[in-house]
């Protein structure tokens, strides 16, 4: 296929099921706590009619960084699908994207001049924290399996079996990372509803869309480098199960557990960062 | 016609063109992985920017009327 | 050039003199990352903050002077050259230098606003990044000792890890988290971030995450798998 056609039909992929799967979270949390809980198309829905939607910009705004740190998310994401789905290239690369996002959320709040921004972006830089189980997974994925290349972890699977067996304690870190970039998980602090919309309450309208496009993106390819990294070649149906499975798990965590306060947060995540390192190169060493 | 709504049509056509340049003449795989990382996002910006809806004039008016009430 | 860096191919290099830039799909993206973000953070404006006034009804709008905003700027835009410039160089000694420089101007930038508190913060990050640049240079020269060379691309075609190497890189970690503030640092950090200078700001946080990724990446070329 041609290579452009390939990455606007992975984008356009990304975008459906990512959007989906956040649709399918809801519905799953509003059943759990016994509500009727909004369709599943729904995230879609809302992402379309904040886009045709009226905008104005803050009077307050950094022009043109309030807009241009939008396009950036998009094209972070963008640039994940080509590095993942359609090259398999450096699963380093994936991270510095994670990293990049983080940079995002933190200026999306502050480019507004929002009380409630400025209080998400502060947020941002606290959760950076949480960047230590990041680096500890990519540190015990390089030492188990000597290569950084997604490629290369299909391949080293196929020979050896999956890594969420040989290496579970970084899968649950990675899970802990996924968990922490869901809407109403106990670890977004940054979207936290007692800040209104944390970041994006002052990026409303056509940027909100925007901004749920790319978010949906993210979201797909999260569940994607997870399944891939841990659980190695596998066919598009068990893409789709892992990932609806992930979700399922993911929802029912948010719709009985509270949002954790800033710092009880980073803590929860660095002591899943230690149990993970201490453990993971305890099994390694073995 | 004011700056935003010019500046986002030559975007999105800029960045229309490119993409279809793209799928028709398939070029080097560096130039298109540089077009899409550009010309995607700028797309749905500036499509964004062209297609959202605007408020009629006395509308317009009726909102520059209300006090600014803060945060 | 047929040379793989932690499983991805070389796409080239760019040889200046002893130092030499090299470039895999990795650090090209990174490097363009850094230099989109310093050109956004050049031509834009900075946003106003409205805090509301205490035992009134009134808001009060902190925005940056415009002095203040030139130096914050100008080292803002250096901050970015030198955080794009760590991305990709194939050099250990300079990697180190551009990070000592990306925490230099960092204080600078928060150091130019006229509020207490964030003088204070500034100050702190200051002293941490003072103290960080010793395990900093001293990781690297460590390296150097035990390796011979402080070309990273002669790094990664070495077989073994010596304990000096591991030692080494701890101390550059060290060296690092310090003089960018990271994770045992933040805490003076995110103090400094309730200023107006959004775009400047950015440029702190982004040097700080771009740098601690690219770290691993060198970290994971030092230290071979078992």
């Amino acid at each position: 296929m041609n290579l452009m056609t390939n990455i606007l039909i992975n984008v356009i992929i990304a975008f459906f099921i990512g959007s989906l799967l956040f649709g399918l979270q809801r519905k799953i949390m509003a059943r759990i706590q016994g509500r009727p809980g909004p369709p599943i198309i729904q995230h879609i829905l809302h992402t379309f009619k904040f886009f045709i939607k009226e905008s104005a910009f803050p009077y307050t705004a950094a022009m043109p960084f309030y807009i241009a740190i939008t396009a950036m998310l998009s094209m972070i994401w963008v640039a994940a699908v080509i590095v993942g789905p359609v090259t398999g290239g450096s699963l380093l690369l994936i991270f510095g994207i994670y990293a990049v996002h983080k940079i995002v959320e933190h200026n999306a709040g502050s480019s507004s001049g929002s009380p409630y921004g400025k209080l998400s972006c502060v947020r941002a830089v606290y959760s950076a924290a949480a960047e230590i189980p990041l680096f500890a997974v990519l540190v015990i994925i390089y030492f188990k399996t000597g290569t950084m290349n997604i490629t290369g972890l299909i391949n080293y699977q196929t020979v050896h079996g999956p890594l969420l067996y040989a290496i579970p304690l970084a899968a649950l870190m990675f899970f802990v990372l996924i968990m922490s970039k869901a809407p109403y998980s106990p670890f977004a602090i940054t979207k936290g509803k007692d800040i209104v919309s944390g970041y994006e309450t002052e990026h409303f309208g056509l940027l909100r869309g925007y901004l749920m496009m790319s978010e949906s993106i993210a979201w797909y390819m999260l569940l994607w480098v997870f399944l891939t990294v841990f659980l190695g070649p596998i066919s598009i149906p068990v893409y789709l199960i892992g990932m609806i499975v992930m979700s399922s798990i993911i929802a029912f965590i948010n719709a009985t557990t509270p949002l954790l306060n800033p710092n009880h947060s980073i803590m929860m995540q660095v002591t899943f960062a230690f149990i993970g390192i201490v453990g993971s190169f305890a099994l390694l060493m073995i | 016609m004011d700056k935003l709504k010019t500046t986002s049509w030559i975007l999105l056509i800029a960045s229309f063109a490119s993409i279809v340049y793209a799928i028709i003449f398939n070029p080097v795989s560096w130039i298109v992985y540089a077009i899409s990382l550009v010309s995607i996002p700028l797309f749905i910006l500036s499509l964004g920017l062209v297609t959202m809806a605007k408020g009629s004039k006395d509308e317009e008016e009726e909102k520059r009327r209300e006090p600014f009430i803060g945060y | 050039m047929d040379i793989t860096i932690l499983g991805s191919q070389i796409i080239g290099i760019i040889p200046l003199g002893d130092i030499v830039f090299y470039f895999t799909q990795f650090n090209l993206f990174m490097f363009a990352t850094a230099l989109a973000f310093t050109a956004i953070v050049a031509i834009s404006k900075t946003e106003t903050q409205v805090e509301a006034e205490f035992g009134k009804l009134g808001d009060r709008a902190v925005t940056v002077a415009k002095k203040e905003f030139k130096i914050r700027r100008f080292l803002a835009i250096i901050c970015g050259l030198a955080t794009a410039g760590a991305m990709i160089t194939g050099d250990l000694f300079d990697f180190t230098l551009f990070v000592c420089l990306t925490g230099i101007v960092n204080i600078g930038i928060v150091g130019a606003v006229r509020q207490v508190d964030v003088l204070d913060a500034a100050y702190q990050y200051g002293l941490i990044a003072m103290m960080a640049s010793l395990p900093l240079f001293g990781g690297a020269a460590l390296i150097l000792a035990a390796t011979g060379t402080l070309s990273l691309l002669e790094i990664n075609s070495l077989t073994y890890t010596t304990p000096m190497m591991i030692l080494g890189s701890i101390l550059l970690f060290l060296g690092v988290a310090g003089e960018t503030g990271v994770a045992p640092f933040f805490a003076t950090k995110a103090e400094m971030f309730r200023t107006p200078g959004s775009p400047f700001l950015l440029i702190i946080h982004l040097s700080s995450l771009l740098i601690l990724v690219r770290l691993i990446e060198i970290l994971l070329m030092i230290n071979k798998p078992f």
